[in-house]
C-alpha cells in the first residue's frame, strides 16, 4: 500500500526503542484527531521499517508480550478511530473535524490495516510454520530468514489473531473463523503464553460461532476460557488481569444468551458465577417469551464487540451513518424473536408422551396453526452444526436437545433423551480434595 | 463428517484460488464474483462463502456495489433457509439498510436497496418462523417481489423443496389442505410434487411421510463417556505420595 511506502523517519537505535515502546502503549483517552493521525503515521513507519528494510531487522522485543501488545493496540486504535469517525458524521455538528476527516479518507483505512496484518503473516511464513507443527515437523525448516526471528514469528502469529478480530468487527464471522484454520486451539498454543491473547482469541471465536448460530460451539469456547480464568486468577493479580475483567463479564453475558438458545449443563464454576451475576435475569432469558426481548437486547449491547464500518462515512447524509452495533443488534434480535416461544412449548411438551395439538394450543392460548409453526421452528433449531474435528468451520449436524417430538396429524409424539448421571467430574473433584 | 461452511461442491477452480489468496480483496475481482453469482442464479447452484467475499468487496468499495447483485445474493440465501446464510449476508451490508424507512419523505441516498433488503428480510423472518402459508401470500402481495426473485431460476421450486425438507424432519402425517398451503400448490401439480419429488404417500386427505432419522422421535439414554485419561492425574498422585 502507498501508505507503507512513505519515507521512513526512523533514525538512531535509541529512537527505535522508544518507538517500539510507543507502539505498544495506549493513546490517552481524550486524544485529539491530530494525535490519532500521528499515531497512524507512526505505525506505518514502524511496520514499513520492520517489513521493508533490506532483510530482517536486528531487533529484540522489549518484553515477551510486546508483539501481542503492538497488534492489540494497533487494532484497538483502528477500531476506535472508525467508531469515532462514524459518530462525528452521525452528529454532524463539528465542521472542523468533518473537514479534517474528509481530507484524510485513507488514514486508518481498512485496506492498510489488513495489509499490515497480511504482510506480517506472509513475511514470517507463520502459516507454513504452523502447518509444520501440525504435521509434527520442526517449524524452523519452514520459517525462512524472517520467520526464524522471534520478533517476526510472534508478530506474524498474533497478526492471525488480529485478523480474526478485524473480520469479526467487520461482521464477517465465517471468514473470522476461517482465519484460524492453521492455529490449534489448546493450552499449548503460542497464544496461551500471553493471557490477553488467549482470552481475546476465545472471545472472538465464541462470538463468531454465536452469530453463525452454532450455540453449542460458542458455549464450548466461552466455558473453556472462563474456567481457565477462574482457575488461574489467583496467580494473575496484576494489571493484565484487570484489563480482562471487563471482557470476562461480557463473556458471561454471552454465555447466558447462548444457554438460553441452547439449554446445556454448564461447568459448575460457571453456573455458580452466572447465578451470582445475573440471577433472576438468567431465569428470564431461559423462560423466553416477549418479556425476555429487552433483556436479550441489553446483554447483546453490553457484550458485543464494537462493530465498525470500514469505509469513511457519508458526511452529506448524517442520518445514514447508523452505528453498526445497531445493525448487528437488529439481525440478532430477529433470531431471538424467532426463537422466543421455544422454551414455553418445550416446557409443556416435557410433561407428556403424546399430546393433541389443539389441546396444547388451548393451554397456550394460541391459534393451532400458529402452534404448528412454533413446533416446526423449535424442531429446526434443535438441529445444530457442532464441531468435532478439523477447522473451526467444520462440523456435523446433531440433534441438540434432550426433547424430541414428531407430529402425526394433530397428535404430537414426544420422546425424551434421558441423560445418565454424570459422576466422573464429581468423583474426581472430591478425590482431589480428600487426598 | 459434514462439509465445512466454506465448502461448495460446484465451485470452479479460479474462484477457489481467489478465495484462498489476497485477491479476494482486490476490487478487480468484483466482476469475476458478479459473474459467478449470475451463474449460480442460472444453474441453481449455491456458494455462500464466495458470495460473502463479494459482499465484503462491496463493503470495502461501496462505489462498486451493484444493488441487483446484492439482492440476488440475498434471494439465493433464502433458498437455503433455515441456515444462517441470509443473516450472515445482512451483516456485511451497510448499517443503514435495516433502518426503518421514512414513511413520507423519500431519501434518495438510502435508496431502493434498503427497501428491497427489508422486503426480503420480511420473507426470511416468515420462513424461519415456519409460517409458510404467509410466506407465499407475502411473496404474491407485491410486484417488487416478482422483480427481486426473477433472476433466480426455479425459485419457487427451490423453496418448495426446502420447505418439504424441513417438514419431513418434524412430521409423520399431515392433512392435505395444510400441506397444500405450505407448499402453495394444488391438484395434479401437488400430487406430482409430493409423490414423485418427495416420495411421500398420498392417502385420501392425509399425506404420510416415511419415517426418517428426524421424525421418528425415539427416546434414548445418553451415557457418560469415561476415558482413562481423565484419571491419569489421580493415578499419578497415587504413585507420587505413597500413603
Amino acid at each position: 500500500m502507498d501508505d507503507l511506502d512513505r519515507v521512513s523517519s526512523i533514525g538512531g537505535s535509541q529512537d527505535i526503542h522508544a518507538q517500539l515502546q510507543a507502539a505498544a502503549t495506549p493513546l490517552e483517552f481524550q486524544a485529539t484527531l491530530e494525535t490519532k493521525f500521528q499515531s497512524y503515521d507512526n505505525y506505518c513507519n514502524l511496520f514499513h521499517f520492520i517489513l521493508n528494510s533490506d532483510g530482517p531487522v536486528e531487533l529484540d522485543m522489549p518484553n515477551s508480550s510486546w508483539a501481542w501488545d503492538v497488534i492489540d493496540e494497533f487494532i484497538y486504535q483502528f477500531n476506535s478511530f472508525c467508531g469515532y469517525r462514524q459518530k462525528v458524521a452521525l452528529k454532524g455538528d463539528n465542521p472542523e473535524e468533518i473537514q479534517l476527516l474528509r481530507e484524510n479518507p485513507n488514514t486508518w483505512g481498512c485496506y492498510s490495516v489488513l495489509n499490515v496484518l497480511y504482510s506480517l503473516i506472509q513475511r514470517s511464513q507463520i502459516s507454513e510454520q504452523l502447518l509444520a507443527i501440525k504435521r509434527g515437523e520442526d517449524p524452523k525448516a519452514y520459517a525462512g530468514e524472517y520467520g526464524q526471528r522471534p520478533l517476526y514469528q510472534m508478530l506474524g502469529y498474533f497478526s492471525i489473531v488480529g485478523l480474526l478480530r478485524v473480520h469479526c468487527l467487520l461482521g464477517d464471522f465465517s471468514l473470522a473463523l476461517k482465519t484460524l484454520d492453521d492455529i490449534e486451539l489448546n493450552k499449548k498454543s503460542m497464544f496461551a503464553r500471553v493471557m490477553a491473547a488467549h482470552f481475546t482469541t476465545y472471545y472472538y471465536v465464541g462470538f463468531s460461532y454465536m452469530m453463525m448460530r452454532r450455540y453449542a460451539d460458542a458455549i464450548r469456547m466461552f466455558s473453556h476460557i472462563l474456567v481457565y480464568v477462574s482457575r488461574t486468577k489467583n496467580f494473575q493479580k496484576n494489571a493484565q488481569y484487570d484489563s480482562i475483567t471487563k471482557k470476562n463479564d461480557q463473556m458471561y453475558a454471552l454465555i447466558a444468551i447462548c444457554v438460553a438458545f441452547h439449554p446445556t449443563r454448564l461447568d459448575d464454576t460457571i453456573h455458580t458465577a452466572l447465578r451470582e451475576k445475573y440471577g433472576e435475569q438468567f431465569n428470564r432469558l431461559q423462560r423466553g417469551g416477549p418479556d425476555s426481548l429487552p433483556l436479550f437486547e441489553e446483554l447483546f449491547r453490553a457484550a458485543c464487540p464494537k462493530f465498525i464500518n470500514p469505509t469513511p462515512p457519508d458526511f452529506d447524509n448524517p442520518e445514514l451513518n447508523v452505528d453498526p452495533v445497531e445493525h448487528h443488534l437488529r439481525i440478532f434480535m430477529d433470531e431471538v424473536k424467532n426463537n422466543m416461544m421455544s422454551p414455553t412449548v418445550k416446557s409443556y411438551l416435557k410433561l407428556y408422551t403424546t399430546m393433541d395439538l389443539k389441546k396444547l394450543a388451548g393451554f397456550l392460548e394460541v391459534d393451532p396453526e400458529k402452534l404448528r409453526c412454533w413446533l416446526l421452528v423449535n424442531k429446526q433449531r434443535n438441529r445444530q452444526i457442532r464441531w468435532s474435528e478439523g477447522g473451526l468451520l467444520a462440523g456435523d449436524v446433531v440433534h441438540s436437545s434432550d426433547l424430541d417430538y414428531a407430529m402425526e396429524g394433530d397428535l404430537i409424539h414426544v420422546a425424551e433423551a434421558k441423560v445418565g448421571r454424570k459422576l466422573v467430574d464429581w468423583y474426581l473433584r472430591n478425590l482431589a480434595r480428600t487426598y | 463428517m459434514g462439509a465445512p461452511f466454506d465448502f461448495a461442491p460446484e465451485r470452479p477452480e479460479h474462484i477457489e484460488s481467489i478465495l484462498n489468496g489476497l485477491d479476494r480483496y482486490n476490487p478487480e475481482t468484483t466482476a469475476v464474483f458478479q459473474d459467478y453469482v449470475m451463474q449460480q442464479c442460472e444453474n441453481q447452484t449455491y456458494d455462500c462463502f464466495a458470495n460473502l467475499a463479494l459482499l465484503k468487496l462491496y463493503q470495502f468499495n461501496p462505489h462498486l456495489k451493484q444493488d441487483e447483485t446484492v439482492t440476488n445474493i440475498l434471494v439465493k440465501a433464502l433458498t437455503v433457509f433455515p441456515s444462517p446464510d441470509f443473516s450472515l449476508c445482512l451483516s456485511l451490508l451497510p448499517s443503514h439498510t435495516l433502518n426503518p424507512l421514512p414513511t413520507s419523505s423519500h431519501t434518495p441516498a438510502a435508496g431502493d436497496l434498503s427497501e428491497a433488503v427489508q422486503k426480503l428480510n420480511e420473507l426470511k423472518n416468515l420462513l424461519e418462523g415456519a409460517d409458510y402459508t404467509q410466506f407465499w401470500a407475502t411473496l404474491d402481495s407485491d410486484d417488487l417481489y416478482a422483480d427481486l426473485v426473477a433472476d433466480v431460476s426455479g425459485f419457487e421450486e427451490l423453496m418448495r423443496v426446502r420447505i418439504a425438507a424441513t417438514v419431513s424432519q418434524a412430521v409423520r402425517e399431515v392433512e392435505r389442505s395444510i400441506l397444500e398451503s405450505w407448499l402453495n400448490c394444488q391438484g395434479k401439480e401437488f400430487e406430482h410434487f409430493v409423490g414423485t419429488v418427495c416420495g411421500w404417500n398420498v392417502d385420501g386427505d392425509k399425506i404420510k411421510i416415511p419415517i426418517n432419522k428426524d421424525n421418528e422421535a425415539k427416546g434414548t439414554v445418553v451415557r457418560e463417556n469415561v476415558k482413562f485419561d481423565q484419571f491419569s492425574r489421580i493415578v499419578r498422585r497415587a504413585y507420587e505420595q505413597p500413603a
